[in-house]
């Protein structure tokens, strides 16, 4: 491929890869908006006998979530570089704390039934599930997504799968965003 | 403008490559135009079984009805009523237009018009059927579960929805159906945006594309933003049903900590209301396109049309409050949203001034094409109309859900989107299958569907205005409508009047296709027309152009007096002719 053909593949999955992300952005905003509308129109919350979700666990997957955006942006970076040993570490580390996210979510979800928190106990809980349970649904397919690239972390880099990189990286990092917002908006406040 | 060439497509050569798991739009466009189509008779027939027991109540349905309801001696049955109702606004809306205009003409069109081989994802384009007729036998399943479909009306609002309201599985059916087609639809939408971004031929600057891309290009930014909304509502609600969360729960939100159905309302309306601008878009644009072409003049305000199609969008995203005046909600917000509301008032009202400045002084061809955008210039002016007195919350508070709400929006998204198919179809029939329709019976198809559409849609305004509530089994059981029983039956004959008018049109189109054979061969630019589909043979070959065209002028330029004596118009990849 010329030079010119490689900047049209990019310019091109680049506008798909925003017009994708514009909408799941809508539909994580309308969930949360239906969050926010219940927050706001009661006076106690969490309701009335519901106990406050501690805030060890999201910060965990905070932290995990935000590192694998780190080494997901090195991914990218030894990509560039052609550097084919740092590629690879990457890789599995970004890929293991994927799975570390999701594990932390079951541990989300075992704590919240410990307390009593189960998903038909009123609105309280249901938001709460829905909403992990939406976001870990995208996480499994952003995992499924870098399982595409094992082929680029096999073979090291090549023109022709720059694009699945930048596109795979930019839905993984659209996650994360996600899941802080709905860490600050869920869990903090 | 095109950012890269596409390479030249190989024929497929297997039966199932070429016709079944297909990557060529022309050919995954004629099969969305066949669902559609099969679509369009599904829902139809249920009309007609609506309309059957609102005018004969307590009578069976000639011919089906025996066989359909034994139990009942061929009436239709109450809660089969309500499933009726809904399954046919589902079906019309989301299985009817949304295939034929933005499926079929979406992908048929797009590529051809803008000097491009192919969409920029064939893939996605194939998965984006596959995934849609997927949805579509989720939907039709559902008719067959033994506490039946969905019944609670095409809007689905809690509490009808939830599992108190709708115990059956019909309804969570419904919602997993509408989801998949959600994401059938944004994945046609990434597909539409990104095409028309970078596949535009050589010299094609954003207003020398033809309105029709205009519109289904702006349908496409809508679907993309807006589905997902849709999205978010069914998700909950599925959540809802299957897994006991209290989202859309009837109770005091305040106190007791459960759920919220007007926020369901919320959550479908900011989707619904620019749904029907994503159904609509698509009409005006080809009707644009088409009173020019057949009017043998430069489209009027070619320029401010396509502005106008693009502010009616954006602000079709602020009105969806005036669907919720009666819920409650503040009188300030009501009076913010009827505000709004009217605001798009202005945007059509230049758009429906360049059809009027369009066809003023042109000199007429009356084709079936022609004929059927004009009836679209007639009905969206009555339909759009008659939206003035919906979105005015004094008038509104008295004529939410009678049948004056559905007799305009069946006037503006029934009448004038099926109009707007029927048009493309007839005129882009030789393009897509290199065969014309037959006029005569085209013309017979037109006058008995205007005259039938018109005798139903102008009826339920009537009807509605007379306080004739929508959604009720049999509404005589009310003394004061007793008396509409004679209108309504009208509007049934009128209803069985427009489905026999369909009859000709699809043996007109089944026998074209399948039977006909063309004397000579369908000549590149039966109509005359400078678009660049018109400059490449009929049927159009599988690699659409062999030469990627250069554009050097816009898409209408019709009857310019410097042209040379016999010709009247000027092909897109012509400099334009001066004196």
């Amino acid at each position: 491929m010329t030079n010119k053909d490689i900047e049209a593949r990019k310019l091109t999955s680049s506008i798909a890869m925003i017009v994708i992300l514009v909408s799941f952005t809508m539909l994580f905003a309308s969930m949360l908006l239906g969050y926010s509308v219940y927050r706001f129109t009661v006076d106690v919350w969490p309701p009335m006998g519901m106990p406050r979700i501690p805030l060890t666990i999201p910060m965990v997957s905070t932290f995990i979530i935000a590192l694998s955006s780190a080494t997901l942006v090195l991914f990218e970076s030894s990509f560039e570089k052609k550097n084919l040993k740092a590629m690879r570490a990457y890789f599995g580390l970004t890929f293991l704390l994927g799975l570390g996210f999701m594990f932390v979510q079951l541990q989300l979800w075992n704590s919240m039934a410990a307390m009593g928190l189960h998903a038909s106990g009123g609105v309280f809980p249901s938001l709460f599930y829905a909403l992990t349970w939406t976001h870990a649904a995208h996480i499994v397919a952003g995992l499924i997504a870098l399982l595409f690239l094992l082929p680029v972390a096999a073979k090291g880099y090549s023109v022709e799968k720059i694009t699945w990189v930048q596109n795979v990286s930019k839905f993984w990092h659209f996650l994360g965003v996600v899941w802080l917002v709905m860490f600050i908006v869920m869990f903090v406040f | 403008m095109a950012f890269f060439e596409q390479h030249i497509h190989s024929e497929p050569k297997t039966f199932i490559s070429k016709y079944i798991f297909s990557f060529d739009h022309k050919v995954i466009g004629k099969q969305f135009l066949w669902y559609g189509i099969i679509g369009l008779g599904l829902g139809g027939m249920m009309a007609l079984m609506i309309r059957w027991t609102l005018a004969f109540p307590g009578e069976a349905f000639p011919v089906l009805g025996h066989l359909l309801f034994p139990s009942t001696g061929g009436v239709v049955p109450p809660d089969t009523y309500a499933m009726l109702f809904t399954m046919h606004g589902t079906i019309m809306i989301f299985y009817a237009i949304t295939p034929i205009l933005i499926g079929a003409f979406g992908n048929y069109l797009i590529p051809l018009q803008i000097g491009a081989r192919d969409m920029v994802f064939p893939l996605l384009n194939m998965l984006s059927f596959w995934i849609a007729a997927a949805s579509a036998l989720i939907l039709v399943a559902s008719l067959c579960l033994p506490l039946g479909a969905a019944a609670g009306g095409w809007t689905s609002y809690p509490t009808l929805s939830t599992l108190i309201g709708s115990p059956g599985a019909g309804q969570t059916l419904w919602s997993l159906a509408l989801f998949l087609l959600g994401v059938s639809s944004t994945m046609g939408a990434v597909n539409y945006i990104t095409t028309v971004i970078v596949l535009r031929a050589p010299g094609m600057g954003y207003f020398d594309m033809p309105l029709s891309v205009w519109g289904l290009w702006l349908t496409a930014i809508l679907n993309a933003i807006f589905l997902p909304v849709l999205g978010a509502g069914l998700l909950l609600l599925i959540f809802d049903r299957v897994f006991g969360t209290t989202f859309f729960l009837a109770g005091a939100a305040a106190t007791t900590g459960t759920g919220d159905p007007i926020l369901y309302q919320h959550v479908f309306w900011i989707f619904g209301h620019p749904e029907v601008y994503i159904l609509i878009l698509p009409a005006w644009g080809i009707v644009s396109d088409l009173l020019s072409f057949f009017a043998r003049k430069p489209a009027f305000g070619a320029k401010a049309t396509a502005l106008s199609m693009t502010s009616i969008t954006i602000l079709s995203t602020l009105v969806y409050g005036h669907h919720m005046y009666t819920t409650q909600m503040s009188p300030l917000l009501t009076q913010t949203f009827m505000t709004l509301t009217m605001t798009i008032s202005i945007p059509s009202a230049i758009f429906f001034a360049n059809w009027l400045g369009t066809i003023w002084k042109g000199s007429i061809r009356f084709d079936t094409p022609m004929i059927f955008s004009l009836g679209v210039v007639f009905v969206f002016g009555l339909g759009g109309l008659t939206g003035l007195y919906l979105a005015t919350v004094t008038t509104d508070l008295y004529l939410h859900d009678t049948y004056f709400v559905v007799g305009h929006f069946h006037y503006t998204m029934a009448a004038s989107v099926l109009l707007g198919g029927y048009a493309a179809i007839y005129f882009w029939m030789p393009k897509m299958f290199g065969k014309f329709l037959n006029e005569f019976w085209g013309k017979v198809h037109f006058w008995i569907t205007m005259i039938g559409l018109n005798g139903v849609f102008m009826g339920m305004m009537i009807v509605g205005y007379a306080g004739m509530h929508r959604r009720l089994y049999n509404p005589f059981v009310y003394e004061f409508m007793e008396k509409m029983i004679p209108i309504n039956t009208f509007i049934t004959y009128s209803a069985l009047l427009m489905g026999l008018g369909q009859i000709p049109f699809v043996i007109n189109f089944v026998y074209t296709i399948f039977f006909k054979k063309e004397k000579e061969p369908v000549p590149n630019n039966p109509w005359n027309v400078g678009t660049l589909e018109w400059t490449i043979p009929s049927p159009s070959p599988v690699y659409n152009f062999k030469e990627i065209p250069v554009v050097k002028c816009g898409p209408h330029e019709l009857g310019n007096p410097n042209l040379p004596e016999g010709k009247d118009f000027q092909y897109q990849t012509e400099e334009i002719v001066e004196a």
